[in-house]
């Protein structure tokens, strides 16, 4: 799954990211890596969202969503 | 005891919204803006400042999350650090998001330069109840200096340049973060190699070496040597990886009782970033902010009315006391007061105006206002985050304009460039303000509104037309931090409004100043000298020959043209303009605003003339500021001047529809 296939409220662990690579750096940048833990804070129709990641709040784009792969964090 | 150093240059690096250029503006004196939103400083700055015998030249430079090569800033700031003659860097580092901040440490760490962290952000770590080991910290951070320090209280600062001071030639440890052996051994081959080709005294072979195993263009372009048998590969996704993986330790080990009270912010945000009344909410905001603006502003205005008229009548009286020729009591009185005092009265609107928006980006809000449009933006083919400088607007274009420097993508910066001015700023409200109160009485306020709403339409009915044209569209990569909510700062909101209200008085003080004054030359002489007559002038000359272009418009009157083409020195001229061309005196009041609609109905210029002229003023050329910031920013006079004539055009087709379809209901 996709962190855009994701609930609100329920934390995650990326797997891996699959993007262009000039938005993969400014993730890496910002330590949203592979086994990074992200909890899903809200979640708009146009499937942007509003994520935590390492203790800070994002909001991302739909498109950026589809292209990180996690599983459910235990 | 060492010696203290003459002269120190001290740059600041952090990641952005940590706090940078609040202390810049603590130690420097200075009055940069300040805000709560990542991404207000645009522009590299410096400052100066003193510690006992050592003088300190301050470089504040835009946020960063990382120092590769992939952004306008993260650019900017390395050529900084290694190009120029930076002694030391200040890391400044949000405590209360130390994981994150700590990465830029980390690699700040690797350049071989003194770095000193500032620790911000302290009393909010204290008040969620974290505790962060400050003897620890230091250790694992190669022995550097770690000084806690509050920017927005001004506490730590200094014993902050008491370490710049003292430590300002110890290179940290270029070692803090060891790699797994297989990347090690390729740096050992690398420096090796690195100091076959330029020599031992090559400064900082270990961060080449790492960012050649990354594959960093700069680096390896500005290092053409054969490495293809050591760097097979790029091996970022390892060392980034890596440098976490330290952090993590360094977290575990120095911060303790983490995530205890972020719920504030985040229960806030459940309703202001809801996914159905975010929008809802953000429009309310917006609207009571225009409300305060109208209704609080005018309410102050009234004692600012009755000074000018006190200081109006004083001055002739003097004048002519004095025996101070007729012509000079012209100028002073029917020039100078009348169209510099004149917009002056509009100074509580425009403090109100300032005020609000300064509460709304010092709260936390602004990064929202992102997240909440990028819907309705996704549709014009910009992200969200192109909001933000439309926002900006409302207060001035220029900084603005300049504020599109946060979007990514050049041709989403040009696009973003094109809506701003659209955007009704500060300088327009004092048209509306006149305008709807002396012909639209009760319904003056849902007039002004209506005005801005028109403009924030048109400019999304533009962004649509540019996208249906360029085939752009939304790629849905968003991405923008939000901070947590706090209480506005008093002494930021201060120096926030204090700098736009100065600005204010200085546009009044000059352009406005020396606009009135020529004015009432072209008005009061023509070709054989004074004239008594002002439709024999100079002014009336030019202003006729506009006449027949705007009179579609129901703008066909000699004075408004004029007015206009003054308009474009600064918008606020445009009423200037007017209390010079009818000689009011104060043109704001009551008395002043029925000399002006009773001398404009006369010659037939009713709510429909004003509705489209107002229209006009929203959209045509904001000012010669703006035009000159738009060529700065995209490098293209070609485009600037497209886009002043794109306006000039749009501004009398609008008009001339509103006048035209008006006259015929």
């Amino acid at each position: 799954m996709t962190l855009h296939d994701g609930k609100i409220g329920n934390a995650y662990q990326v797997q891996s990211i699959d993007i262009d690579m000039s938005i993969k750096r400014r993730l890496e940048a910002i330590g949203l890596i592979e086994h990074t833990k992200v909890v899903i804070l809200n979640e708009k129709r146009n499937g942007s969202m509003i994520i935590r990641v390492r203790g800070t709040r994002w909001a991302i784009g739909r498109a950026i969503a589809k292209g990180i792969t996690v599983k459910e964090a235990a | 005891m060492k010696e203290r150093p003459k002269h120190i240059t001290v740059a600041f690096m952090g990641n952005p919204n940590c706090g940078k250029t609040t202390l810049f503006n603590a130690y420097t004196g200075a009055n940069l803006k300040v805000a709560n939103w990542p991404g207000v400083t645009v522009e590299r700055k410096e400052g100066y400042t003193n510690y006992k015998s050592t003088k300190l030249t301050l470089v504040d430079l835009p946020g960063v999350y990382s120092l590769t090569s992939y952004t306008i800033e993260e650019r900017v700031s390395r050529k900084e650090v290694l190009e120029s003659n930076v002694d030391v860097i200040i890391n400044v580092v949000d405590a209360s998001s130390l994981e994150r901040n700590l990465y830029l440490t980390m690699q700040l760490l690797e350049l071989g330069k003194p770095v000193i962290v500032a620790l911000n952000m302290m009393d909010i770590v204290e008040e969620r109840g974290m505790e962060i080991d400050l003897h620890r910290l230091p250790e694992v951070l190669g022995d550097i200096p770690v000084v806690p320090v509050s920017a927005r209280k001004r506490t730590g600062l200094d014993v902050l340049m008491h370490a710049v001071v003292h430590h300002y030639q110890e290179v940290p440890d270029e070692k803090v973060v060891t790699y797994s052996d297989e990347i090690e051994n390729k740096i050992e081959q690398l420096i090796d190699r690195l100091k076959k080709e330029y020599g031992d005294d090559h400064q900082i072979l270990r961060w080449h070496a790492i960012k050649l195993l990354e594959n960093d263009e700069t680096v390896v372009k500005d290092h053409p040597i054969l490495i293809e048998d050591i760097v097979d590969r790029s091996y970022e996704n390892e060392i980034i990886n890596q440098k976490y993986e330290y952090i993590e330790e360094v977290v575990d080990e120095c911060l303790f009782n983490r995530d205890e009270k972020v719920a504030f912010t985040e229960r806030i945000d459940k309703w202001l970033t809801h996914p159905f009344w975010g929008l809802p909410i953000f429009l309310g905001i917006i609207a009571l902010v225009f409300f305060f603006t109208f209704t609080v502003g005018d309410f102050l205005k009234g004692y600012f009315e009755v000074c000018l008229e006190l200081f109006s009548g004083t001055v002739t009286s003097f004048l002519e006391a004095a025996n101070v020729s007729d012509w000079m009591i012209s100028l002073i009185v029917d020039g100078i007061i009348a169209g510099v005092g004149g917009i002056l009265t509009f100074l509580p609107n425009i403090f109100i105006l300032f005020l609000a928006l300064a509460l709304l980006e010092d709260s936390g809000y602004m990064a929202r206002v992102a997240y909440v449009m990028d819907g309705v933006m996704g549709k014009v083919g910009l992200s969200g985050k192109a909001f933000l400088p439309m926002i900006l607007g409302f207060g001035c274009t220029v900084p603005a304009v300049m504020a599109t420097r946060a979007l990514e993508k050049e041709a989403d910066r040009r696009r973003t460039i094109l809506l701003t001015p659209f955007m009704s700023c500060s300088a327009r409200l004092p048209i509306y303000v006149l305008f709807a109160d002396m012909f639209f009485d009760s319904y003056a306020m849902i007039v002004s509104y209506s005005l801005y709403i028109i403009g924030v339409v048109m400019a999304i009915l533009i962004a649509l037309i540019v996208s249906k044209i360029t085939k752009a569209r939304d790629t849905g990569i968003l991405m923008i931090e939000l901070p947590e909510y706090k209480t506005p700062n008093p002494r930021t909101i201060r120096i926030y409004v204090w700098e736009k209200v100065k600005d204010y008085l200085t546009k009044a003080g000059t352009i406005i100043f020396l606009a009135s004054i020529v004015l009432w030359f072209v008005l009061n002489f023509n070709g054989s000298g004074m004239v008594t007559d002002v439709s024999e002038s100079f002014g009336a000359a030019f202003g006729h020959w506009m006449e027949p272009i705007l009179s579609t418009a129901g703008l066909g009157m000699w004075q408004i043209g004029l007015a206009l083409l003054c308009g474009i020195s600064a918008k606020e001229v445009v009423v200037s303009s007017f209390s010079v061309l009818f000689s009011i005196n104060n043109i704001n009041s009551t008395a002043g605003m029925a000399t002006l609609s009773g001398i404009l109905g006369a010659s037939g210029f009713t709510s429909l003339n004003a509705y489209a002229l107002m229209i006009f003023c929203l959209l045509y050329t904001p000012c010669i500021a703006t035009i000159a910031t738009i060529k700065r920013e995209t490098h293209s006079w070609r485009w600037t001047l497209g886009m002043v004539i794109f306006q000039l055009v749009l501004a009398w087709i609008m008009a001339t529809l509103v006048f035209q379809i008006g006259s015929l209901l």
